[in-house]
């Protein structure tokens, strides 16, 4: 074809327009005047000539179609006009571009989520080639657990899949010197952490392999906000000195303002780092494999390596350092992880179930669209017959009306894409810290093109039945008909009954799924975490080694802080506790009861081993169940006593009196002679320690006299509102110790509300599209219900005229909505059995498939649906014959 | 695009109307009347189908119009056939006589 002569033809459309013009009608005078000359009468030849030449608008229509231009030229003819058809009712239209809105602007808020956490490229060089390597235990459920520092020597040293690997281990320490003491999270790391990670910092050299050498490593990186907020962005920041525990270190850095290093499994600070610092192994690092686990090991495969094959070849060496130091090693193995599940892992399965959701939304907006636009479609049959009639062919008009969808479609999606703009923000501002970062989601060019795909699709759905029908309606009938009770009519009206099941059942679905969320949720706060978390307030002190080197030293200090606090008017009491429920993971070690035969150390039962300070259990309103408490003599010396917790029990003693018994609880060493054994003097009850939904772990707890550890949490019980003691308790710390910050600060309450925020959070989300949905549902049957009780005005007219009573009237009326509902609800109660298995983790303590759920949101749809048609039917009711009638 | 059910095969309208230019420049309507003529009113063509033919042809490149008097003095789109259009009737000429020879091979051997 001569695509070039069809586009010439686009700059000389009118004058081809004219010339064909003028060729037909040259054409008919000719035809007629050759009949005249056949003896015809003047008008026969003229008749007979147009006659012949049949419907010149079509001809015209047809020769013209050739045309790119002409192609062009009836879109944009088709556009305006759907224009003009929109603006001719309004109602119409803004119901359906609102209702679109809504299902357009939802898919895009939930998608530049899903865009930004599980599709955009993380912030890192080839980050598909990076991983983490983890050790995991067969005996214990953590698949992600910290790595030993000689193991992962081993694993640097043997493997060949990886071109470099980092290690990196969070601590909190103080930063002093300019300015207040802070607290600040510094990740110690292995030097080629940032060229690893194909990071260069924004400012200054970085580190250098000389920095891993002992003796060179007293060098920092900033990150950006600490450069911009302590140090106010010095640009010759580089070069100087900070003071980190008392220590000088040099700044050879600062991080790119975006760059962000955070794996929350394996984090002891549960915090971002706002410094990194090298890390230099110790030689005894080197010399034995004896040094507990706490490093996380971030590595970068090679080229045309896979993680699988990393896997494999892990797996392998961690078989061989089982069988070198089985001690040590024994069930450890390896467990390698790409960074994109590592990071968006926990949050994958609750935006699939979202994204699902809000589809159905669009789905169900569409359906609504859809049956609003067979609805109006009958009142312009009449339109439609004659256009065909004047020789308009089935595929111009179908064309016409998708071109009116189109048009709704895209004016729905525009308002839909601003609404996603301001519900993205909301969505953001509503999610729980650490759960979404909020400089990542942001609109880009695939968020866009996903709209605009969805918007398309959307337009194509839901105006391709009504146009169907439309275009397949026969001229004849609807002409002879007077535009009531066509075949056409009826193919709609069905149409219009599909709509209505299927939005009825898609609403039923999400109804189900939320139900279960809000019952999960209901399950969950009902949990009684063992402890009493009311009126409580929580902070972290951690002592410098540097000022406070003596354990005495330590002792004392808790000691004096915690009598201070306890005299402040309006505190009820005050203790301490080295790891905090609700607080993420805390210390935990083999466990030697002497009652049971001896083990190898990574056989022995494992328990939480908690530090706490005097009258802990009073504090934490922790019940006694057995035996005593610590007294003063245990909380001031190293008496070598314990208490354990009820799950300890349970779980390792099963049958035998806890009390009195001996365990070694190796904590302080790995060899079982530098640990004395332990004394059992009490059993208390069980705590969550690390959310609602996890069950309580074996525990045992000692006085902080047997453990001194420098970094404790300090536990305020108050009588009224904790935050309004904060500063009084600040005074009193900073009269012991004005060098010491108060690190976070936060109430018990609001701990526990953010342990629940994730399941809030989807629970939240869910249900508002479920709300959505069902106002969609509802909206959709009364729409229809009202329809046809305008179609049917005449029969009711004549049925309340022959004497018919107003409930008949209702039953009949109502009927009809019953029918749909009930169909709607069976098809979504059959849907919501097979989807809500989806939401598998998402659930806690609640079926997929309870029964009471489903009876429930089944009820509710049912009567809301039931509602709808209500209004609907009462008009019916309120009919006047006469008026009916009359307008026959 | 609705099509009248007599109307002949596409390819053979072209092919006619290619035939009838190669005899020299002629308006639509001429052509109408040749055909029919030469055909003895065996072969109508519709001047629904004619002139969208015409047009896709032209837009081929196959003929080219211009305007000029009729013998009656009346204003005629006038077609003639290019260089083009030539190539394309021996290209049509030759496919329509495979067509009808295989048409009557099976014919006589049936």
């Amino acid at each position: 074809m001569s695509w070039i002569a069809r586009l010439r033809g686009m700059l000389k459309r009118d004058r081809l327009d004219h010339d064909l013009d003028d060729e037909l009608r040259s054409h008919v005078e000719m035809r007629a005047a050759d009949n005249l000359a056949a003896g015809m009468s003047p008008e026969q030849a003229n008749y007979e000539a147009q006659k012949r030449f049949g419907n010149t608008a079509l001809l015209k229509e047809d020769t013209r179609e050739v045309d790119v231009i002409a192609w062009l030229d009836e879109t944009a003819r088709d556009f305006l006009h759907a224009l003009r058809m929109l603006r001719r009712s309004p109602g119409f239209t803004v119901v359906a571009v609102l209702t679109l809105a809504l299902g357009i602007g939802a898919n895009t808020a939930i998608f530049s989520v899903i865009n930004s956490v599980l599709l955009r490229p993380l912030p890192y060089h080839d980050p598909d080639k990076l991983v983490m390597v983890w050790e995991s235990n067969s005996q214990h459920a953590n698949l992600h657990n910290t790595v030993s520092p000689p193991n992962f020597l081993d694993w640097q040293s043997r493997n060949t899949v990886f071109s470099s690997m980092s290690f990196i281990f969070d601590e909190r320490d103080n930063l002093t010197g300019n300015g207040d003491p802070e607290e600040v999270v510094v990740q110690d790391i292995s030097t080629n952490f940032f060229s690893l990670l194909g990071i260069n910092p924004l400012l200054g050299p970085g580190f250098t392999p000389e920095n891993g050498q002992p003796g060179h490593n007293n060098v920092v990186i900033l990150s950006y906000g600490l450069w911009k907020g302590r140090f106010a962005g010095d640009p010759a920041i580089v070069g100087k000195s900070v003071l980190l525990n008392g220590h000088p270190q040099t700044v050879v850095g600062v991080a790119p303002r975006d760059f962000n290093w955070f794996i929350k499994d394996g984090s002891h600070t549960g915090a971002k780092p706002q410094m990194w610092s090298p890390f230099v192994f110790p030689q005894a690092f080197h010399d034995h494999k004896q040094i507990g686990r706490f490093m996380t090991v971030a590595a970068r495969l090679q080229s045309g390596v896979t993680t699988s094959l990393a896997q494999t070849q892990m797996s392998a060496i961690a078989a061989r350092l089982e069988q070198e130091d089985p001690d040590f090693d024994g069930h450890w193995g390896v467990n390698v992880v790409s960074l994109r599940d590592q990071i968006s892992g926990d949050l994958r399965p609750a935006l699939l179930i979202l994204f699902g959701a809000v589809a159905f939304v669009l789905l169900i907006a569409c359906a609504n669209v859809s049956s609003l636009l067979l609805a109006r479609a009958a009142s312009r049959e009449r339109e439609m017959a004659i256009r065909t009639a004047i020789g308009a062919s089935r595929w111009r008009i179908a064309r016409q009306l998708l071109m009116e969808s189109l048009l709704l479609a895209l004016i729905g999606g525009g308002i839909g894409v601003a609404l996603a703009v301001w519900g993205t923000n909301a969505l953001l501002a509503a999610s729980p810290k650490n759960l979404l970062d909020l400089r990542y989601v942001s609109m880009d060019l695939r968020v866009l093109t996903f709209t605009v795909a969805a918007t398309l699709l959307a337009g194509l759905l839901f105006g391709f039945l009504p146009s169907y029908i439309s275009a397949h309606s026969r001229i004849s009938e609807t002409l002879k008909e007077g535009g009531r009770g066509s075949s056409s009519a009826s193919r709609r009206s069905f149409g219009r009954n599909a709509f209505v099941v299927a939005q009825l059942g898609l609403a039923l679905v999400l109804l189900c799924g939320s139900g279960l969320l809000i019952r999960s949720f209901v399950r969950l706060i009902g949990v009684d975490p063992g402890f009493d978390t009311g009126r409580m307030l929580t902070f972290k002190i951690a002592l410098p080694g540097s000022k406070y080197s003596a354990d005495q030293l330590c002792i004392t200090f808790f000691q004096q802080l915690l009598a201070r606090i306890s005299a402040v008017p309006g505190v009820r009491s005050a203790s301490m506790e080295s790891f905090p429920p609700l607080t993420g993971l805390g210390a935990a070690t083999g466990v030697h009861l002497l009652s049971q035969p001896s083990l190898a150390l990574s056989d022995l039962p494992v328990a939480n081993v908690r530090v706490v300070g005097p009258d802990y259990f009073g504090t934490m309103s922790i019940p006694l169940r057995a035996g005593r408490l610590f007294n003063a003599q245990e909380l001031a010396q190293e008496k070598h006593v314990t208490i354990i917790n009820q799950a300890f029990a349970d779980k390792y003693l099963r049958g035998v009196n806890p009390l009195g018994q001996k365990a070694v609880i190796y904590m302080k060493s790995d060899a079982e002679a530098e640990n004395q054994p332990s004394e059992v003097i009490g059993v208390v009850g069980d705590v969550r320690q690390i959310g609602l939904d996890t069950a309580p772990e074996p525990t045992v707890y000692w006085p902080h006299a047997e453990l001194v550890m420098s970094a404790m949490t300090i536990l305020v019980r108050t009588s009224n509102d904790p935050l309004a003691l904060l500063s009084t308790i600040r005074n009193q710390l900073q009269q012991l110790d004005p060098e010491l910050p108060m690190a976070a600060v936060v109430t018990m309450d609001q701990l526990l509300a953010d342990s629940l925020s994730r399941s809030r959070f989807t629970m939240l989300l869910l249900g508002i599209f479920a709300v959505v949905a069902l106002v969609l549902a509802a909206v959709g049957i009364y729409g229809l219900i009202a329809y046809s009780v305008t179609q049917r005005t005449q029969e009711l007219g004549i049925r309340i005229a022959l004497g018919a009573q107003r409930r008949d009237v209702l039953r009949l009326v109502l009927a009809q909505g019953t029918r749909l509902t009930l169909l709607g609800v069976a098809i979504g109660v059959l849907a919501a059995l097979a989807l809500s298995r989806l939401l598998g983790t998402l659930l806690f303590g609640v079926s997929a498939t309870d029964p009471l759920t489903f009876a429930g949101v089944a009820g509710l749809l049912a009567v809301v649906a039931l509602l709808a048609c209500f209004i609907p039917a009462r008009r019916a009711t309120r009919v006047d014959p006469m008026v009916a009638l009359r307008n026959e | 695009m609705l099509k009248p059910k007599n109307d002949l095969l596409q390819g053979t309208l072209a092919l006619l109307v290619l035939k009838t230019l190669a005899r020299g420049p002629m308006h639509g309507y001429g052509m109408t009347l040749h055909i029919q003529l030469i055909s003895k009113d065996v072969l109508r063509v519709e001047e629904g189908s004619l002139y969208p033919a015409l047009h896709r042809m032209e837009q081929d490149g196959w003929v080219s119009a211009a305007w000029g008097i009729s013998e009656n003095n009346r204003r005629a789109r006038y077609y003639h056939l290019t260089a083009k259009g030539r190539k394309q009737l021996a290209e049509e000429e030759k496919n329509w006589e495979r067509l009808t020879q295989a048409v009557a091979h099976v014919l006589q051997f049936a």
